[in-house]
């Protein structure tokens, strides 16, 4: 039997009937062609499908679409500015070469959103901790890394401008 | 690139240029595989053997048909005949070994196709699979190769299970054994483990029964290779099968062959004449795609009192798994036939036997048969340093090939690659270097009074040659627009490497343009019609080689073109900023796009030309393949209690010849050397005696996160160019995984002296059961 719910994604508000059964993740992806969020895994260690909820960073393919009723939901897709150009973060990864096949990059980047919400300036432990959840099988972290120390500069190149 | 103005061009050859991919990707933006729709789409599960070995009794479908959820349930039975798959290189002589598209009688691995369902969608699917009732026969299965040799062992195809025994020999190796001052044995064994991309395999096959013409979107490294073995599977013509790859979440390897699905997918289309989709998930991938690397050496090595190699005698064992796949006899023959590495090995023998167990097939992956062969032979020169009280720099040091060698046949053949010919190198330079880069006197200098404080740090290193820019072929055509965009078709599709941009930046050096000005298009068999993919390192040095060719023959066009337009002789044009124009008059010119818009169909063509379009194909075929070389240098500090290694530092030279892009080149040094520390310290794809997968999933096999990265990574680079190609270049994808496991185990071994590190990975476990025999901890400390 399915079950109504309502869920803010990137601040549109969605009504559906879905199956008690139905991942966050296949929710996103196959009601609503939101496919960023990729499935590496689908038992929770890869972090390729992590998203945002209620400003918490989570795993989509472990989380079912019903739990996510009435919760605030943010995707990949949400990151990048209206208009199209690349958030700060996107933009870091691009200037550093922080990616490579881009299929884990959209949860790296959603996990960094929750942590460089956080913390303006993160201590080097810190980015460790909160991207121990994210495999990369291509770029080694070392650029990773690289990326995530420009993207601090340039939110606060941002919060100043 | 300076151009006319003596600015640098951004995107210019040789330059650190951001990739053009990006910014799609980064919105979200990207496509794979599993991202596709098609309208009136139905999708796939696959139902996979249980067990390693067993015969099908029988399978009972009706409970499934009877669910009115059930779109299909296909079997062995309800395919036509079709042929098995192929192995490249699998001798006439040799019994078959291939695989089935789905088994019919026996299975030989868990993770073999048994059945597949169909139904709305993919939840669905998978319930159905529980209502077919497949009934086997267990049979004694076979996990180990030696145990796979002996009489009386489990068989798994025929009365035997070896498959073949090759045999090398060079020079005098016994005679020379026997005179040789000093020998010393041993038995050197790297794990299986596996590619493990991100992003698993999947398709999505479509038939259109109006134009009797099958699409399959397919995430694989070899479209056009698929698209011709589809046709033979599903008796199609050429032009009755298009293969379309979307983007790739990366592949290193296990996206290289056609596999079963594609083929029972595709069929499947045409049968319910539906689109259908199968998404493979992680643990299918575990155990229904290739693995690689199982190899176990006996070396005997004989030396004089410098550690100079005088004969080596390598007896290889390779557990391919349960069936040849199309290129599982490039694992055996590198293994062996690259092991001399840098070194100068005259007296050579070998014998390299190909065993099948009930294990999953293996197949290429990044750094294939290299890596075992840098593993084995690092660790012999380390063993020879230790037998003799030398350092292992300098016992290398005496072995090296020289510059002056080279080119060096090196008498021996591989597999799809024909003779190997040392191209171009200079080993001692970049064995110099990284020695410099590690600061490798100055750790010797503190080590022992590191040592004597009770801490377990050594330094490691690992050399390689590699067998890089494969052929036979690749195809490229460039196309100047009207509007004065430049088209790049490649046969050489991308599975995250940056092929877009380095492939531009090749095309806009030689057409005087900016990369944005460059579009490169690939991964749809109805554009390219001649391609052969990515994998060996090939990308760059061949497919990049054929868009050099290409684009130089447009180049060509475009002056005798321009010599009737601007009245000057084609010898005094150069292309610059999108235009041709005089040297030394730059007032006098035309941009790109007006000479092709006066070639252009519907004009009458300038006096001389005879043909339309300013477009070149070239069909790249280089008369041999080039070989990279790399030394990394680990230094560790390990555990002893606990077994855990830290890398504190790792060094990473390589010669790939020219580079297009040091920035991406770093980022393939980078992720190679981190593949390779999984293989070193933390990955093994583990079986128990039964062939049941221990741990088929990403809690229980351990790929490095961020949390295994060496404290300290530096890499750099010396540039040898080969000669087989205009630009210079070398493949430079693979080296990282090959030289990694070899540093880090020489490394660990160093920091545990005199322990005896004879396998990978070098899990806490296994490190610190070394130590403890070792005497540096536990119940023997004194």
């Amino acid at each position: 039997m399915n079950h109504p719910i309502r869920i803010t994604v990137n601040g549109q508000v969605h009504d559906a009937e879905v199956a008690p059964r139905l991942t966050l993740a296949d929710f996103l992806r196959e009601e609503l062609d939101l496919t960023a969020t990729h499935l590496g895994c689908e038992h929770g260690v890869c972090g390729a499908c992590t998203v945002v909820i209620d400003g918490t960073s989570a795993r989509a393919c472990l989380t079912l679409a019903v739990q996510a009723d009435g919760a605030e939901v943010r995707t990949l897709e949400g990151v990048t500015r209206p208009n199209g150009e690349l958030h700060p973060i996107q933009q870091a990864f691009w200037e550093r070469h922080g990616m490579q096949c881009g299929f884990c990059t959209s949860g790296i980047v959603m996990t960094l959103t929750e942590l460089l919400d956080e913390h303006q300036e993160p201590t080097r432990e810190q980015v460790m901790e909160a991207l121990g959840g994210n495999l990369c099988r291509c770029t080694g972290y070392v650029k990773i890394l690289e990326a995530v120390d420009e993207a601090v500069s340039l939110l606060a190149a941002e919060r100043v401008a | 690139m300076a151009d006319g103005n003596g600015t640098t061009k951004v995107g210019a050859f040789g330059t650190r240029v951001k990739r053009v991919e990006d910014p799609r990707l980064l919105r979200g933006d990207g496509r794979y595989i599993a991202d596709l729709k098609l309208h009136g789409m139905v999708h796939a599960a696959v139902i996979r053997s249980p067990h390693a070995h067993a015969r099908i009794v029988s399978i009972d479908k009706s409970e499934a048909l009877a669910d009115p959820r059930t779109i299909a349930v296909f079997t062995a039975a309800d395919l036509p005949e079709m042929p098995p798959l192929t192995c490249i290189d699998a001798e006439e002589t040799t019994l078959p070994f291939n695989q089935q598209v789905m088994a019919s009688d026996k299975v030989r691995f868990v993770g073999e196709p048994v059945a597949v369902i169909v139904a709305e969608d993919r939840y669905v699917a998978e319930d159905i699979m529980g209502l077919v009732d497949v009934e086997y026969e267990p049979l004694p299965a076979v996990v180990d190769p030696e145990e796979a040799m002996k009489d009386g062992a489990p068989l798994v195809h025929h009365d035997t299970n070896v498959v073949d025994t090759l045999e090398y020999e060079l020079g005098d190796p016994k005679d020379a054994m026997a005179n040789a001052p000093h020998t010393l044995s041993e038995r050197l064994v790297t794990q299986r483990y596996a590619a493990m991309p991100m992003e698993t395999r999947g398709c999505i096959a479509d038939w259109d029964e109006r134009w009797e013409t099958l699409t399959l979107h397919s995430s694989t490294q070899v479209p056009n290779g698929v698209k011709a073995n589809l046709q033979t599977f599903l008796g199609l013509g050429e032009n009755s099968v298009r293969v379309i790859v979307p983007d790739i979440g990366g592949a290193f390897g296990v996206k290289i062959q056609i596999y079963p699905e594609e083929v029972f997918i595709s069929f499947l289309a045409r049968e319910l004449r539906r689109p259908v989709k199968w998404i493979e998930d992680r643990w299918e991938h575990f155990v229904g795609s290739c693995h690689g690397r199982e190899q176990i050496h006996d070396v005997t090595v004989g030396f004089d009192d410098d550690g100079r190699i005088l004969s080596l005698r390598d007896d290889c064992i390779t557990n391919t798994g349960a069936y040849l796949q199309s290129l599982t006899l490039v694992e055996p023959f590198i293994g062996v036939a690259m092991l001399a590495g840098m070194y100068q090995i005259e007296n050579f023998e070998a014998t390299s036997t190909v065993v099948v167990t009930n294990k999953t097939p293996m197949n290429p992956f990044r750094g294939v048969g290299h890596v075992q062969a840098a593993f084995t032979m690092e660790r012999i020169i380390d063993l020879i340093a230790q037998e003799r009280g030398l350092d292992p720099a300098e016992v290398r040091m005496v072995n090296l090939i020289q510059p002056d060698q080279f080119p060096l046949a090196k008498g021996i053949g591989n597999v799809l690659a024909g003779e190997i010919i040392y191209d171009t190198g200079d080993y001692p330079r970049v064995l110099k270097r990284a020695l410099e880069l590690a600061g490798y006197d100055e750790f010797r200098a503190k080590q022992e009074g590191l040592r004597a404080e009770g801490r377990h740090v050594g330094i490691g290193i690992g050399a390689f040659v590699e067998e890089t820019g494969l052929g036979p072929y690749e195809s490229a055509t460039v196309r100047v627009e009207p509007s004065g965009g430049i088209a790049v078709y490649t046969g050489s599709c991308p599975s995250g490497q940056g092929h877009h941009t380095v492939f531009a930046q090749i095309a806009a050096d030689e057409l005087g343009v900016d990369i944005s000005d460059v579009k490169v298009i690939h991964g749809d068999t109805d554009l390219v019609r001649s391609g052969v993919g990515t994998y060996a390192s090939r990308s760059a040095a061949v497919g990049g080689g054929a868009v050099r060719n290409a684009a130089g023959g447009v180049r060509k066009k475009i002056l005798a073109v321009t010599e009737r337009l601007v009245e000057a002789a084609a010898s005094r044009h150069e292309l610059a900023d999108g235009r041709v124009q005089v040297k030394g008059s730059p007032s006098r010119s035309v941009a790109l796009g007006d000479v092709a818009l006066a070639v252009s169909p519907g004009r009458a063509l300038p006096d001389g030309i005879e043909a339309y379009g300013l477009e070149h194909t070239d069909i790249f075929h280089p008369e041999s393949n080039t070989f990279s070389s790399g030394v990394h240098i680990a230094t560790v500090e390990v555990d002893v209690e606990t077994g855990l290694v830290n890398i504190l530092q790792y060094v990473a030279c390589d010669d790939s010849g020219r580079i297009i892009n040091p920035l991406l080149f770093e980022g393939q040094t980078h992720g190679g050397v981190t593949l390779g520390i999984g293989g070193a310290l933390l990955e093994e794809v583990v079986y128990d005696d039964e062939g049941q997968p221990r741990n088929p999933n990403f809690m229980d096999y351990l790929i490095p996160g961020i949390g295994n990265m060496p404290e300290k990574f530096i890499t750099d680079h010396v540039q040898s160019p080969t000669y087989l190609n205009k630009d210079g270049i070398k493949g430079g994808g693979e080296g990282g995984a090959v030289g990694a496991p070899a540093a880090i185990a020489n490394a660990v071994a160093d920091a545990l002296r005199p322990a005896r590190v004879t396998a990978t990975p070098l899990t806490p476990e296994r490190v610190f059961r070394l130590a403890q025999a070792a005497g540096l901890v536990g119940d023997q400390t004194p």
